[in-house]
């Protein structure tokens, strides 16, 4: 055993670069991982965290419909039904100059309900102070973290923009958080009494929930059930209060996976990479593990040697992609929130989670990833027979005669994959596996795909470099344990870059196109909101008599969105009083947009976007059914239009038959057709000012708005090119080490041939010539896999992920970028050893080892 | 000692008017209690109220204040006196089932003002400082500077189980209040409330139905006056200090007849009986060296009500303010200065929650009415463990009365024996 381990640390000191390429290549693979995995762990930790401290110990809450709940629920609550541990709750997002970027949630609640709840209101001290709570009109308490970092102090006051109301808060008290998940549940949480923050709403005798204890015991909880079910008004519903909080962490689903299956391209790219240099380390070392069978070794003892040695660099390589994972999850974090606020809800991350899971994730992943890859190189070594000397030629002879089978097996991943991708299913996990497995199929085609091309360009390179070029050709299929896979993982990165650049592009393309023909009306007005990606809260009815007397104006759109929780989670439902000639926003699928409109303007009937209608299965003529303020009610869908705004789906009525559902006169935004040869600047001008101090609203143009769409699409793909970078990045180490390695190991060939005449010069051009080859195939193979790729994606996962339909555009560029960028890899790649080769003096090199 | 806790009686006013006072800060010290409501037997020492803390800053500015008498007017002056900081409907109650079983019950309504009554409502400033909504605006139904506390507790002498309860709620949104036209005075389900029907005795609020439930426990109560409301003190102006205006309006109805229902973990139990309602609100503070206060309401089997309460001072003196009242079957009432009365314990007993010890058992002597009594508690542990401790509980009487043998029941009161470590103003000499 001894003379086994000796023989490992020799070599790993004399071939240092190697070890560390190894290393490297596991290291970055398992940041990936973490790295991604931590910033959606953290992100969701902080979504409930502040969701659990805010619903406290509740296990029910009624919920209304758009408008909220009147107060009378609350007191018959009370009085009726004697349901003591009941609190009443106004919720509202706010914003203050004091924290710039920070949404805030200003919850209304009555202090003397609060104690079988919010047991963080109880942290001790003279915290709540509800004599001056009550006394106040507009007294609020902070979370004492906040009040610091604001520089406020008790008795300070408080500029606040409550749903987009400019109104003025009195801190009346601090709160101190009783424990650290409090503190952070409360890092962005105003509390005020339910008045104050009604009176800032401007919604008297509303309430936006009510929070409940029920019995756990079922016959109980069902009396009381019963007994709510009387009380509780048609349009609002008595809730488990998992019920929100679950359909606002599914809205993430798709996302999380999404980013989660991107992560995993970097440890397949790391597990090329240890494949490749455990592979060539024990090439290398055919002759010394001979030599150590025929002393006696056994085959068990080499197994383990090897395994050992995989063992290390897993061990080494996880440890450290641990901690590259976690400074990485730092900065992905913030991406990662940036987008779920842009999209989905309103989340402040304030520290970076470390789950111990996560770790042990990573750390099973990279060591299990790092002992996977080496497999090949243990059976490899094991196969080693005790003499001394071994022949590469015959382990490249056994490789070939590999090659068909593994096309063979490649094909039919493809095949396989396919099949998986056409099952007609919404399972991202199902499109992921059929994704994955046409990657790893297009990898084992390559060998044999490199093997039909360099015979196809021989004679061209013969042509051109003259024998050099014949012999770098030869030579990519004389090695090819050690070309294949360098090429495999070059195609897979390249054509991910290309897949993922693809998508986007279309994606883009097509948001743009959208973004083009739904923007129609001239100016937009809406309340600022916590989530860039639509509009929320609403506008002061004051503030839309005085814009829409604006002179200029030639017609006008209302909007009114809220957000609805369904059996199947959170629903956009939007009440549009639409301009004429605003129709032409509209794109159908499936009808004429005539008819569509005609429907949509009769009574009972609704527009539905296209996610809503493949998550739902439903199409023009088809019936769906909405919880109203007159209880369940049957609407007709009138067509299905393309949108790009809501993963979740929008369903649109008009505003007439919203008035009939819907106890809510509220509009949420506003758009100002101008009449012909008016000035936009103007007009916007007029309006600001005529929109007053008292609210706060963002006007934009037609342009501004398109502009700030678009801005939020880039930044939600900002992590998809960070993640292309990085998983490019983790293949290109890959390929620098195996073509490095590669071309390091004919250190005895090139000295043969230098001592046969061959200039330093001309060394440079075999090397380069070779890895130019390799990376030219692999640029080529990557174009058409990327393609496919950008088709899945398109396709399958981004359908079965928002349901979308993309127009598929590619441009020409990033089609030259994948090639070069292949090429570019390879070539630089062969610097080093050429360089070496050039100067090693022929004796020396024939030396070899 | 230290808990507070209202006296009803005259000189307990001061006391009772501090214990609304202390309200606010109850309230703040119930939501920063971490244990359930409802019975909250063990509840920690620490977290019940001291008065030395409570009474700290009283400030009496911007409220009503008892100067001198004033026509007691009904059925308005049933309802409440919002200018005042504080005010209770304090109902105690001897009750028997069909089958003999015995009960007693305490049902008490507080409410206490956080801030003095308001004139003119504030609207919300804008960010350039001038007032965005108008004041009709701004007034909205949640708001209040009334706060309503409610103390529960039945005395179940078969069982020998005591259960007590006590709730917090604003004076508004409908969750609690007191209305005069038709009487109604609530706290979420518990409730005291006009009756349609026959008008009683007195004035046309009664009968009035009482109604409390909670944990295991419920009580529905028909309540009919028996005898007048007796104004106590000086025409019901009832002096606790020397300093003017620290006093209250204080009348009681000291004997009700009582029929209806307890529900026992779910069982209803027909029951029947006789119940005492003492009527008070005020606005001042206790006086210097006051520590508690031992108030007996007794009703004798003769149709005579004897009500004596001794305030104890931080000596161990009874104060010169403690006072009585004798009920004639009639109704008509005399006022019994403290040289009148004599109450001499025979007894104690310990607390179960930390050994605090209480008197159990006396003897009450008024010589020239002839009246020399026995009182035994009929459960020893009838200790509230609320926001401020006290004991409250039901009492049997036996002795004589006029010269004839009488028995009796009633309901007895002791504060100040438990709780936090100092009483009032003990600390400050």
């Amino acid at each position: 055993m001894n003379l086994v381990r000796a023989a490992s640390r020799r070599w790993a000191l004399r071939h240092p670069g190697q070890v560390v390429l190894s290393v490297l290549g596991v290291a970055l693979g398992v940041a990936v991982v973490v790295a991604i995995d931590l910033a959606i762990q953290s992100s969701r930790a902080a979504f409930e965290v502040s969701t659990e401290t805010v619903a406290g110990r509740a296990t029910h809450r009624i919920e209304g419909g758009p408008s909220g709940l009147p107060d009378s629920v609350f007191t018959r609550v009370r009085t009726e039904l004697g349901l003591r541990a009941s609190a009443p709750v106004v919720e509202a997002w706010a914003a203050s100059e004091r924290w710039e970027g920070t949404a805030l949630r200003l919850l209304g609640v009555d202090p003397f309900s609060e104690r079988p709840f919010r047991p963080y209101l109880a942290g001790g001290g003279p915290g709540l102070d509800v004599d001056v709570l009550l006394n106040d009109p507009a007294a609020v308490v902070l979370p004492e973290a906040l009040a610091l970092d604001g520089g406020l102090e008790v008795g300070d006051s408080l500029a606040l923009v409550v749903e987009g109301r400019s109104r003025v808060a009195v801190v009346a008290g601090t709160l101190t958080a009783a424990d650290e998940l409090a503190r952070r549940g409360l890092a962005d949480v105003i509390v005020a009494d339910v008045a104050t923050v009604q009176r800032f709403l401007d919604r008297p005798g509303r309430l936006t929930r009510i929070d409940l204890v029920l019995s756990e015991e079922p016959a109980a909880e069902a009396a009381v059930l019963a007994e709510l079910d009387r009380i509780v008004p048609a349009g609002a519903r008595v809730l488990t209060v998992g019920t929100r909080s679950d359909s606002l962490s599914g809205m993430l689903r798709a996302f999380d996976l999404n980013l989660t299956a991107l992560s995993l391209l970097a440890l397949v790219f790391g597990m090329f990479l240890i494949y490749n240099a455990m592979t060539f380390s024990v090439v290398q070392r055919r002759e010394l593990l001979g030599s150590l069978r025929a002393l006696g070794v056994t085959r068990g003892e080499v197994t383990r040697m090897i395994g050992m040695e995989a063992l290390a660099t897993g061990v080494v390589g996880t440890t450290l992609g641990l901690g590259f994972g976690v400074v990485l999850g730092r900065g992905l974090v913030r991406l990662v929130t940036q987008t779920i606020n842009d999209l989905y809800f309103s989340v402040t991350v304030e520290s970076l989670t470390l789950p111990p899971e996560v770790l042990a994730k990573g750390t099973l992943l990279g060591v299990g990833a790092t002992l996977l890859a080496a497999w090949p190189a243990v059976r490899e070594a094991v196969q080693a027979p005790p003499r001394m000397a071994q022949t590469r030629s015959l382990g490249e002879d056994r490789v070939r005669r590999l090659v068909p089978r593994a096309a063979v097996s490649g094909g039919g991943l493809v095949a396989g994959g396919v099949v998986l991708l056409t099952i007609p299913s919404r399972s991202l996990l199902l499109s992921f596996a059929g994704l994955f497995a046409v990657l790893l199929g297009a990898a084992l085609l390559t060998p044999l795909a490199t093997v039909v091309f360099v015979r196809a360009v021989l004679p061209l390179l013969g042509a051109t470099v003259g024998i050099l070029g014949t012999l770098a050709a030869r030579g990519v299929t004389a090695a090819l344990s050690r070309t294949a896979p360098a090429v495999a993982a070059l195609v897979v990165a390249v054509s991910v870059t290309v897949g993922l650049g693809v998508m986007i592009q279309s994606f883009r393309g097509t948001v743009v196109e959208w973004l083009d023909h739904t923007l129609q009306a001239d100016i937009y007005v809406s309340p600022p909101s916590p989530i860039s990606s639509r509009a929320e809260g609403a506008l002061d009815p004051g503030v839309v008599e005085r814009l829409s007397a604006v002179p200029g104006i030639a017609g006008r759109s209302t909007y009114r969105g809220t957000e609805l929780l369904t059996d199947d989670g959170l629903l956009r439902v939007v009440a549009l009083d639409l301009d004429p000639r605003g129709e032409a926003s509209f794109r159908f699928l499936d009808v004429e947009a005539a008819d569509a409109f005609g429907a949509f303007r009769g009574a009972g009937a609704v527009l539905v976007s296209e996610p809503y209608a493949y998550r739902n299965g439903v199409e023009a003529g088809d019936r769906i059914e909405l919880l109203t303020d007159r209880g369940p009610t049957p609407l007709e869908v009138a067509g299905v239009f393309k949108d790009y705004g809501s993963e979740r789906g929008v369903v649109m009525m008009a505003r007439t038959t919203w008035s009939q559902l819907y106890d809510d006169d509220r509009i949420t935004s506003l758009g100002f057709f101008l009449a012909d040869g008016v000035d936009t600047d103007e007009v916007e001008a007029a309006m600001r000012s005529a929109a007053g101090a008292d609210q706060a609203v963002v006007v934009r143009s037609n342009r501004a708005l398109r502009e700030a769409s678009l801005e939020v699409f880039d930044r939600t793909f900002a992590i998809t090119a960070v993640l292309r970078a990085l998983a490019f990045g983790v293949a290109f180490i890959g390929v620098l080490s195996a073509l490095m390695a590669l071309q390091l190991e004919r250190g005895r060939e090139l000295g043969v041939l230098r001592a046969n005449g061959l200039t330093p010069r001309q060394v440079w051009t075999l090397v380069t010539t070779q890895t130019g080859v390799l990376g030219l195939v692999a640029g080529l193979l990557a174009v058409p896999t990327g393609l496919a790729l950008a088709v899945i994606m398109i396709e399958v996962v981004n359908r079965r992920s928002f349901g979308w339909t993309l127009d598929m555009q590619v441009g020409g560029g990033l089609l030259l970028q994948a090639v070069g960028l292949a090429m570019a890899g390879a070539l630089l790649a062969g610097l080093y050893p050429a360089w070496r080769m050039s100067r090693t003096s022929p004796a020396l090199a024939l030396r070899e080892e | 000692m230290s808990p507070s806790k209202p006296p009803r009686g005259g000189t307990r006013d001061g006391w009772a008017a501090l214990l609304l006072l202390a309200i606010p800060v109850a309230a703040a010290v119930f939501l920063l209690r971490g244990d359930a409501s409802g019975s909250g037997r063990g509840g920690d020492a620490s977290a019940t109220l001291s008065l030395v803390e409570t009474l700290g800053g009283a400030d009496t500015v911007g409220y009503a204040r008892a100067t001198e008498p004033r026509p007691f007017v009904f059925p308005a002056d049933h309802g409440p006196h919002p200018d005042f900081r504080s005010e209770w409907w304090y109902f105690t109650g001897n009750l028997e089932g069909d089958d003999g079983a015995r009960y007693g019950f305490q049902f008490t309504i507080f409410r206490g003002a956080l801030g003095p009554p308001e004139r003119a409502s504030a609207g919300v400033a804008a960010v350039d400082g001038s007032e965005v909504a108008s004041t009709a605006d701004s007034s909205n139904d949640w708001d209040t500077r009334q706060v309503y506390l409610g103390h529960f507790a039945v005395t179940e002498a078969r069982t020998g189980v005591f259960r007590e309860f006590e709730r917090y709620t604003r004076g508004s949104a409908g969750l609690a209040g007191a209305e005069v036209e038709p009487f109604r005075v609530w706290l979420d389900d518990w409730e005291l409330v006009e009756m349609e029907g026959d008008p009683g005795a007195g004035d046309a609020v009664w009968p009035i139905r009482l109604t409390a439930r909670d944990t295991a426990i419920g009580l529905e109560l028909e309540l009919v006056p028996r005898k007048p409301p007796v104004l106590q003190g000086d025409r019901g102006l009832s002096q606790k200090g020397s300093e003017p205006g620290n006093a209250s309006y204080y009348y009681s109805y000291t004997r009700l007849g009582a029929e209806g229902t307890v529900i026992v973990e779910g069982e209803p139990r027909p029951v029947r009986g006789e119940a005492w309602l003492d009527r008070e609100w005020s606005t001042s503070a206790l006086s210097d060296g006051q520590v508690g206060w031992d108030w007996f309401a007794l009703q004798l089997s003769d149709g005579r009500d004897v009500m004596v309460y001794q305030l104890r001072r931080a000596d161990g003196s009874p104060d010169p303010l403690s006072k009585g009242v004798v009920v004639a079957t009639d109704g008509s009432a005399r006022t019994l200065p403290l040289d009148e009365f004599e109450v001499v314990p025979t007894g104690s007993w310990d607390s179960a929650i930390d050994g605090s010890t209480y008197p159990s058992g006396w003897t009450v002597r008024i010589p020239a009415e002839g009246i020399d009594l026995t009182v035994t508690p009929i459960l020893d542990d009838q200790e509230l463990d609320v926001s401020f401790r006290y004991w409250e509980g039901a009492v049997d009487v036996d002795g004589t009365s006029g010269g004839g043998d009488v028995t009796g029941r009633g309901y007895v009161e002791l504060t100040g024996y438990a709780g936090a470590d100092i009483g009032p103003r003990s600390g400050e000499g």
